[in-house]
């Protein structure tokens, strides 16, 4: 997602990453009790994890995450008149690509007076399932956030 | 500020099904093609941001929910 941003920064796309809460809390990041926490977690994600996009953090009751439907890592596009017009409820690089690139086009055809109507499309897209991959990522959290996840999912 | 039994279920300290199937509500959420609720946002220097000056500012803006894992 991170190449992403890079791609389409210049094509006025902004990127962010907020942060909403442990989907998986572990000994080394524990579950939020604190905005402080929460902030420094947010840090972490930069510092740690090398998240390049603004990282922007959501209020500890997780307001807004709550409101867009709390899954653990979706992901949203946003016009500028703020209406959602791509939400899915895993990310997927290539699926935000995709789309992404399909709204810059949607631009560029209304820049040459093309008349465009919106209408709604449903589709099913994929994502990597690295299960391996995964668990080193809860791997970062804590043995607990391991056992938890394998005795949920297996 | 949220209630502290708000604040408590929704950011769970165990990952167990009865603790964060609640939570997800993906099919309830915002249509598309229509406005969207606005929140506010901190950044990471603190300085406090709405969704909506970010989205406003930008032909399109992606964001990505998420957390360490």
């Amino acid at each position: 997602m991170n190449a992403l941003a890079d791609r389409v920064a210049e094509k006025n796309v902004a990127s962010t990453f907020i942060y909403t809460y442990e989907a998986h809390p572990g000994e080394n990041y524990l579950h939020l009790t604190s905005m402080e926490q929460k902030l420094q977690h947010a840090h972490d994600l930069r510092d740690k994890l090398g998240i390049t996009r603004d990282i922007l953090v959501d209020t500890l009751d997780g307001a807004c995450h709550r409101a867009y439907g709390s899954m653990p890592n979706m992901t949203w596009i946003f016009s500028r008149s703020m209406q959602p017009i791509y939400k899915s409820d895993w990310t997927d690089s290539n699926s935000v690509s995709n789309a992404i690139d399909y709204f810059l086009d949607i631009t560029d055809r209304r820049k040459d007076h093309e008349r465009l109507a919106p209408f709604h499309v449903e589709r099913l897209d994929y994502r990597n399932a690295d299960r391996e991959a995964f668990y080193k990522g809860l791997e970062r959290n804590g043995p607990k956030a391991v056992e938890e996840f394998r005795n949920a999912f297996g | 500020m949220a209630d502290n039994d708000l604040l408590t279920r929704y950011n769970y300290d165990e990952f167990i099904p009865e603790k964060f199937q609640p939570w997800m509500q993906f099919n309830e959420s915002p249509p598309l093609g229509e406005p969207a609720p606005d929140f506010p946002l901190t950044r990471l220097d603190g300085s406090a941001v709405t969704l909506k000056e970010v989205v406003s500012s930008h032909t399109y803006t992606i964001a990505e929910f998420g957390s360490f894992t």
